[in-house]
């Protein structure tokens, strides 16, 4: 062999390797994230470490069915990982910190325990102290009950009181709002000369002008991805696995403290006017943010920003009063 | 009479109930809303009968992973999440029967997951009927007269 044809071929054989292996190596090098039904494994790896300022590269790719992948607290846009292909994904992370990913796609009845976590790390140190939320600065027990003593028959209509608002001269604050339930401004407008029906579409009124159309179209997106699957499309509690949960938490709960128990694995109805009614704000806060703590309602507090748990709320009484949905 | 002649006339027989023209029953388009329900791997109703010209809704109900629903022949489709229940509107506007499958992976047994849409009368099953007995028939009086 020639000494030119041996340095050609070796040339050759070097950019092949490199057009060829470079970006195959760096690829390999990008973490795959395996995702799986929670009953399977959920997310393996589960942990991702991460530093602030430097972006993330992910592949995601699923084992059994369609999921999905986002970050909670973080504004982006969810990806959905199919079985058999690979997504790829960038994520900047500005703060360093401890984020939760979950998925996004519905999996099953434990579809909300495919959770993992990313830790950040990173020298930013002007980070501010949360400030407690707003169920634990008015100090409510959220596990206690808050029934309403007096409901209204039928929907109460929010342009009737409108009007009468108007006239008598009654408003609600944002703050008062936040910490008063349906029920007590009721009941905080006894001593006027007004009938039963005419308080009830005040409140209504009063609970309509402390949202806004935006808030609420959030609120019901945000309800139709996360929450109706459990609690029903039309808020009655009666979502595709209303039954199973029902039949888990008897199974689960058999060896505990009883019938009592089991009745908290069924999700919320929210059409009932006494539970909803009875229900402050803050407090459905406090639900959502620590989530029921073992009957099958998970806790949203790492996943959801406060503007959307607030969103989510002001949904959530529309099953109540009758806001231009 | 002859055997040919005989032969002749099932044949003319066979011919008359395979190919004759129907007379076309007119049948108004009308809506028709089904709701499916979807789990891993089936579909209830998994058998769907309509007519004709027909404006068919299909209200899709999943209840365990995300499914889907693409009708062969139609070239439509949906994707349906649990708790958000996916709407598909569609003229059937093609007489016969078609699949119906998902196309989303849903697990191992996902390419078993499939029903079927018949759109009109299916003629083929009575004609198909109609030919059967035509031939016992034909056998029957055979071989009674080699008797």
């Amino acid at each position: 062999m020639k000494r030119a044809e041996l340095l050609s071929r070796l040339i050759v054989t070097v950019a092949v390797v490199g057009v060829v292996g470079t970006p195959l190596y760096l690829w390999s090098r990008t973490p795959i994230i395996h995702a799986r039904m929670a009953e399977n494994g959920g997310w393996t790896p589960d942990v991702i470490q991460a530093e602030a300022g430097k972006p993330l590269h992910l592949k995601l790719t699923s084992d059994d069915v369609m999921h999905g992948f986002a970050v909670g607290q973080m504004d982006m846009e969810a990806v959905s990982v199919e079985p058999g292909k690979v997504t790829d994904i960038t994520l900047n992370f500005e703060k360093p910190g401890i984020y939760t990913f979950y998925c996004t796609r519905w999996c099953g009845l434990n579809h909300w325990r495919m959770r993992g976590t990313i830790e950040v790390s990173g020298s930013n140190t002007d980070l501010k102290p949360a400030s407690p939320p707003l169920y634990v600065s008015l100090n409510l027990d959220i596990d206690a009950p808050h029934d309403a003593t007096v409901v209204p028959n039928g929907q109460p209509s929010v342009s009737n009181g409108q009007s009468l608002a108007m006239d008598n001269s009654i408003s609600l604050s944002h703050e008062e709002y936040l910490a008063s339930s349906p029920f007590e401004v009721f009941d905080g407008l006894k001593n006027s000369s007004l009938t039963e029906e005419e308080r009830w579409d005040i409140v209504a009124y009063l609970w309509q002008s402390n949202t806004t159309p935006d808030a609420l179209a959030n609120g019901k997106q945000l309800y139709a991805q996360n929450c109706a699957a459990c609690h029903g499309e039309n808020g009655a509690g009666d979502g595709v696995f209303a039954d199973d949960l029902a039949a888990t938490g008897e199974a689960s709960m058999q060896t505990m403290s009883g019938a009592e128990n089991m009745m908290m694995q069924t999700p919320v109805d929210f059409t009932d006017s006494a539970r909803m009614l009875g229900a402050t704000p803050a407090l459905l806060q406090g639900k959502i943010l620590r989530g029921g703590m073992g009957t099958g309602m998970p806790m949203w507090g790492s996943i959801f920003t406060e503007g959307q748990i607030w969103d989510l709320i002001a949904y959530l009484y529309s099953f109540q009063f009758e806001y231009p949905k | 009479m002859s055997p040919r002649f005989l032969l002749l006339l099932f044949v003319m027989a066979g011919l008359v109930v395979a190919f004759a023209p129907l007379p076309v029953q007119s049948v108004t388009p009308q809506e028709r809303t089904i709701d499916i329900d979807a789990r891993q791997y089936t579909y209830s109703p998994s058998e769907l009968q309509v007519n004709k010209g027909d404006t068919v809704t299909i209200k899709l109900i999943s209840t365990d992973v995300v499914h889907g629903l693409y009708v062969d022949g139609y070239d439509v489709s949906i994707e349906a999440n649990p708790g958000q229940t996916a709407t598909l509107t569609f003229t059937a506007d093609k007489a016969g029967s078609f699949r119906f499958r998902c196309n989303v992976t849903c697990g191992a047994m996902h390419p078993f997951m499939i029903g079927k849409l018949t759109v009109g009368t299916n003629n083929w099953l009575y004609r198909s009927i109609g030919l059967a007995t035509l031939a016992i028939f034909g056998t029957v009086i055979s071989i009674k007269q080699k008797a």
